[in-house]
């Protein structure tokens, strides 16, 4: 079984759009991790529909218990969030500027203050439109990805598509550098960038691969809106070539994408031109790939 | 000389994780007498964020030499690793552990 990942750096370049397409070309043979929850929207494209859901608990909210507070405000000094407040000695915890740090419970001293889990949202094993499996979730305002959610997701995807006899978990991976993204990355047997040729997109692609190439995973480049500017474009593809990175192919700047999406298509649906054509190459080229 | 190993379960029969952070266990072997201690690292499954920097301070109580693992460890865990001396080898996510030590002896994992 192979863990193919697909990541951007740089969010709006079409990571999820192409997503989408590969997870149709590969519906048959693939189990689908949405691994971007701070704004999932894979299934937008893959309407599943839900088979099972769990409620996802991760960060922590202070809670001060009223009747055992003697009101010292030891708590409301330390908190760095501004996070407690007290009216006439009634010391009480805003829940929306708590981080969870946890320095509150350790000054009170009569242990008044309990760290509480709070439920950050749920995750979900659905079947697809393509009723191929799709592990995904879904979080609360005011809650962040985490390196736990994402390995979450990928170990629940990965035991489907064990039991499943599935050769292919397919994610669609965070953006960032930062936790989320070492987590999704993590384990992974290709990582797929898909990148735009603009400052920002060639600066935040960098960035990623480093990470990558660090995790010594083996790379593929899709340029994505190549015609935005063709320097930048054939910058990206000599970087591919002096970092070792396969070069998937390029993409021109295409309306497809958008009217496939009003339509909740993914593009290789949608329509059969070359833009079609391209993205089936590019996924045959990976699978070519992992599978020697 | 001790060799530490990620790892999916709790003995040296068991396959390699990918993963540093969030590996269920850490297999340590002395290869002087083939002995071998387990770190027991499911919790890091209840780890928001950090889990990486988290699992390198358990290993910091072995004092071991090398650390063998699949895709590495992120940039906070890297560093406490370093500077914990402990010499870091990848390549080896899905080995079994006997296979992954044999192509560390034959110098055919990366180094990080």
């Amino acid at each position: 079984m192979k863990e193919i990942v697909v990541i951007s750096g740089k969010g709006g370049t079409g990571k999820t759009s192409i997503t989408a397409s590969f997870a149709y070309l590969a519906r048959s043979v693939a189990v689908i991790a949405d691994c971007d929850v701070d704004a999932a929207d894979l299934h937008l494209i893959l309407k599943p529909t839900i088979k099972r859901k769990e409620n996802f608990y991760s960060s922590f909210e202070a809670k001060i218990d009223p009747v055992a507070c003697i009101g010292c405000g030891k708590c409301e000094r330390v908190c760095r969030f501004d996070a407690i407040s007290s009216e006439n000695r009634i010391f009480t915890v805003n829940p929306l500027n708590c981080e969870g740090c946890g320095y509150c419970e350790k000054v009170c001293p009569v242990d008044a203050i309990k760290m509480t889990q709070k439920l950050d949202g749920e995750w979900y094993i659905s079947e697809s439109r393509y009723v191929t499996p799709l592990v995904h979730a879904k979080l609360g305002i005011g809650t962040e990805n985490s390196g736990k959610l994402v390995a979450l997701v990928k170990n629940v995807a990965k035991q489907l598509a064990q039991k499943s006899n599935k050769d292919i978990v397919l994610v669609d991976g965070s953006p960032g550098i930062g936790c989320p993204v070492i987590s999704s990355l993590s384990g992974a047997h290709f990582v797929v960038f898909v990148t735009e040729p603009s400052v920002s997109g060639i600066h935040d692609l960098k960035r990623v691969y480093e990470l990558a190439a660090k995790f010594n995973i083996s790379a593929g480049l899709i340029i994505n809106k190549s015609d935005l500017n063709h320097e930048k474009t054939n910058d990206l593809i000599s970087f591919a070539e002096q970092n070792n990175i396969l070069f998937l192919g390029q993409i021109p700047y295409n309306e497809n994408f958008t009217q496939a999406m009003i339509k909740g298509l993914s593009i290789v649906e949608f329509s059969d031109d070359e833009i079609s054509k391209t993205i089936r190459q590019m996924w045959t080229k990976i699978v070519n790939f992992v599978e020697n | 000389m001790k060799i530490a190993f990620t790892s999916k379960g709790n003995d040296l029969d068991a396959q390699v994780d990918a993963r540093f952070g969030r590996c269920p266990f850490i297999v340590i072997l002395n290869t002087d007498d083939k002995s071998f201690e387990v770190i027991d690292n499911q919790s890091s499954a209840d780890e928001a964020h950090g889990a990486g920097p988290k699992t390198a301070q358990k290993l910091s109580e072995y004092d071991c030499n090398v650390l063998i693992t699949g895709n590495g460890p992120g940039g906070n865990a890297a560093t406490l690793l370093e500077k914990l001396n402990i010499d870091i080898y990848i390549g080896a996510g899905d080995m079994l552990i006997d296979d992954a030590l044999n192509a560390f002896n034959s110098n055919s994992l990366k180094k990080f």
